[in-house]
């Protein structure tokens, strides 16, 4: 996987691609201090257009990144989630506590 | 650097050896090839420099010989030679020599060259290190895996598995499963199964199922419900588990008496109900979010409940099974799992999925732990009930109660404690009722319903008559019981000895209004209610209600120990 941080005004967007699983953890969470680090950012938008695939480590990751988006006072987006994406998302209820569009 | 110097010659020894000597490295010399291999093996050098000529055993030779007996050990062998020799030295680099000096030697040349191997030495030797400590590591993880799978077999105790309804299965991705099934019966008969997913796989995803475990199987035990079990775990699970950690669980209550099927289900794939024929009757989609992610006092508890009548299989499984993928990629997916188990008896469906799952698969390895529980709903297979311990005649009770327990509830306690499961604590601590717990579970269950329901809610049976009977029946006991302003329930239970018996004397009141209790004389067995007392009467030595039916007494026996 990899993950591209995209910085536009208030919005700053984490542009993933490929299989979101354990092995992405260390550039996931590289991603994700980097565009919490940026003070300018207000919404930040994980990007799965370009995900194929998502495990429950993602979604471990995902909660993560929710605890630290609201430590940081940001909010959270989950956008251009596709099938499989979407269908692993609603397994485990992740609407429920996630933005998703 | 301890370097090891072998010429014959004792003019080259001196002037050599003095210069390595003056480099600051130790020296340790031979007279030719066979000392070299002695002296290579007594000493253990980093490094060895020797004349291609010597008499016993040449260079090339020696340093095959060093090569061969030093194994894994890297010792870097310098041939000293004269350029005609330059075939042989070929040969001699071939065999394990790794390096050459011309002859005169050069010292400038060769201080360079001891420089060059140092390094290399040196980088070996780091290698080397790593290497050990990675092996190290690898047996130390190896060796926590084996307790930590001893330990896990032993905490989730496979055997408790063996339940006649139940055919179940898990392949874990690594040597220790995320996923778990566990199953267990109340004391009223009601089959606890829950299957959970641990996030990620191997150790650390066991280690976040195990909190389950415990809560499961104890509070089932005592006769918890479902959604008591469920908060007992969640708390374990926010305690346990760092953010960000999670288990996706479904929890199922069977109970086959009453026909009945109550699910949760947080992050599990669709449970699914395949009748007889293979139709697809109902399916239960996760609504919740998985364990351990929720506050403790958000989780939501709402379960679905269905009304079975004919044969059908429950069938369970975890996201490991769907998306199983073979060489080509593609998924296992519902529907070989429909197609592989559908109309068939459980066993079978269970045995069918398994061989279509490896069919499938077709030697690819799963990257995700599988697991897949099916549950054989026979509305035939209510396990029977104990037959009544004696029926006939009551005998006297002489003398007083070996043991008394006594418990009063006001409506603040009636609204919040668990009353049967409390007592069931006590009577699981009463070693001569070892042997009579769902016997007495069920008595205290239908008498404190009774009392409660009945007595203090003024509930009437008869609201469990239609289809969707049971949900309406619970929806307006929660709604009662939350506007409940007064009342009072008192429960005594007293145990005496009769000639090597136990005879347990359960007594409980209410504060309601009563009923008409007349009708228990001649019990009509068409009647949809009041099974219950029946069932306690059938069980029971005595049952007598009294005064207005608000207060009742039953006589209970326990059997003859052969």
């Amino acid at each position: 996987m990899t993950a591209i941080v995209e910085i536009d005004g208030q919005t700053g967007r984490l542009l993933l691609s490929g299989q979101f699983d354990f092995s992405a953890h260390r550039d996931f969470r590289q991603a994700c201090d980097e565009i919490l680090a940026s003070a300018a950012v207000r919404e930040v938008l994980v990007d799965f257009q370009q995900v194929d695939y998502l495990d429950s480590s993602a979604l471990g990751m995902l909660l993560l990144l929710k605890e630290k988006a609201a430590a940081a006072g940001k909010a959270l987006a989950l956008v251009n989630c596709r099938d499989t994406v979407r269908q692993v998302l609603e397994i485990a209820c992740f609407g429920k506590i996630f933005t998703i569009r | 650097m301890k370097v090891l110097l072998a010429d014959d010659a004792e003019v080259v020894r001196l002037l050599i050896g003095r210069f390595v000597e003056s480099l600051g490295h130790e020296l340790i010399l031979a007279c030719d090839g066979i000392e070299a291999v002695e002296r290579c093996m007594a000493e253990k050098p980093d490094m060895v420099l020797m004349d291609m000529l010597m008499p016993r055993l040449d260079g090339p030779e020696a340093g095959r010989q060093i090569k061969t007996r030093m194994g894994a050990r890297w010792v870097p062998i310098v041939l000293i030679t004269a350029v005609e020799e330059v075939s042989k030295l070929a040969d001699a680099m071939e065999i394990g020599a790794d390096d050459y000096l011309l002859k005169p030697v050069n010292f400038r040349i060769l201080e360079a060259k001891i420089k060059a191997i140092q390094r290399t030495v040196e980088l070996n030797r780091k290698v080397h290190e790593q290497a050990n400590k990675l092996a190290g590591y690898y047996d130390r993880a190896e060796e926590e895996k084996r307790v930590a799978r001893h330990l896990m077999e032993q905490l989730v105790n496979r055997e408790r598995l063996s339940d006649p309804q139940l055919h179940s299965w898990i392949a874990p991705a690594e040597s220790l499963s995320g996923d778990l099934i566990a199953a267990a019966r109340t004391p009223g008969q009601v089959l606890h199964l829950m299957l959970a997913d641990g996030i990620g796989h191997g150790l650390t995803a066991a280690l976040n199922v195990l909190p389950l475990t415990q809560p499961f199987y104890a509070m089932t035990e005592r006769g918890f419900a479902l959604a008591d079990i469920l908060v007992e775990m969640h708390r374990k699970v926010r305690q346990v588990l760092p953010v960000g950690r999670f288990v996706a669980l479904a929890f199922v209550a069977v109970d086959f008496a009453k026909r009945s099927i109550e699910v949760w289900n947080g992050g599990i794939p669709e449970l699914r109900l395949y009748d007889g024929r293979g139709g697809l009757q109902k399916r239960w989609a996760s609504r919740h979010l998985p364990l351990g992610i929720l506050s403790a006092d958000a989780l939501e508890l709402e379960t679905e409940r269905f009304q079975f009548s004919q044969r059908a299989n429950l069938v369970l499984c975890s996201d490991g099974l769907l998306e199983a993928r073979n060489e080509a990629g593609e998924a296992f997916g519902t529907a070989r799992l429909a197609l592989a188990c559908a109309g068939q008896p459980a066993a079978e469906a269970l045995t069918r999925t398994v061989e279509a799952l490896a069919d499938f698969l077709a030697g690819t390895h799963c990257h995700d732990d599988v697991s897949l529980a099916i549950v054989d709903l026979d509305p035939d297979a209510t396990l029977p009930l104990p037959e009544p311990a004696n029926p006939g005649e009551l005998p006297e009770i002489a003398g007083e109660a070996r043991w008394r327990y006594a418990i009063s509830l006001g409506v603040v306690e009636l609204k919040s404690l668990h009353t049967v499961p409390l007592i069931m604590g006590f009577i699981s601590q009463i070693k001569p009722l070892a042997h009579a717990h769902a016997d007495i579970f069920l008595i205290l269950t239908e008498l404190f319903v009774n009392a409660l329901d009945h007595g203090l809610l003024g509930l009437s049976s008869d609201l469990k008559c239609d289809a969707d009977g049971m949900e309406h029946y619970l929806q307006e006991r929660a709604k009662r019981l939350a506007a409940l302003r007064e009342g009072r329930i008192d429960i005594e239970l007293a145990g005496h000895d009769l000639g090597g018996r136990t005879m347990l004397r359960v007594r409980v009141s209410d504060s309601g209004a009563g009923f008409d209790w007349s009708w228990l004389e001649a019990p009509d067995t068409h009647r949809p209610s009041g099974r219950g007392i029946a069932l306690v009467a059938a069980l029971c030595a005595s049952l007598r209600f009294f005064g207005n039916g608000n207060a009742v007494e039953a006589c209970y026996l326990t059997r003859q120990i052969p």
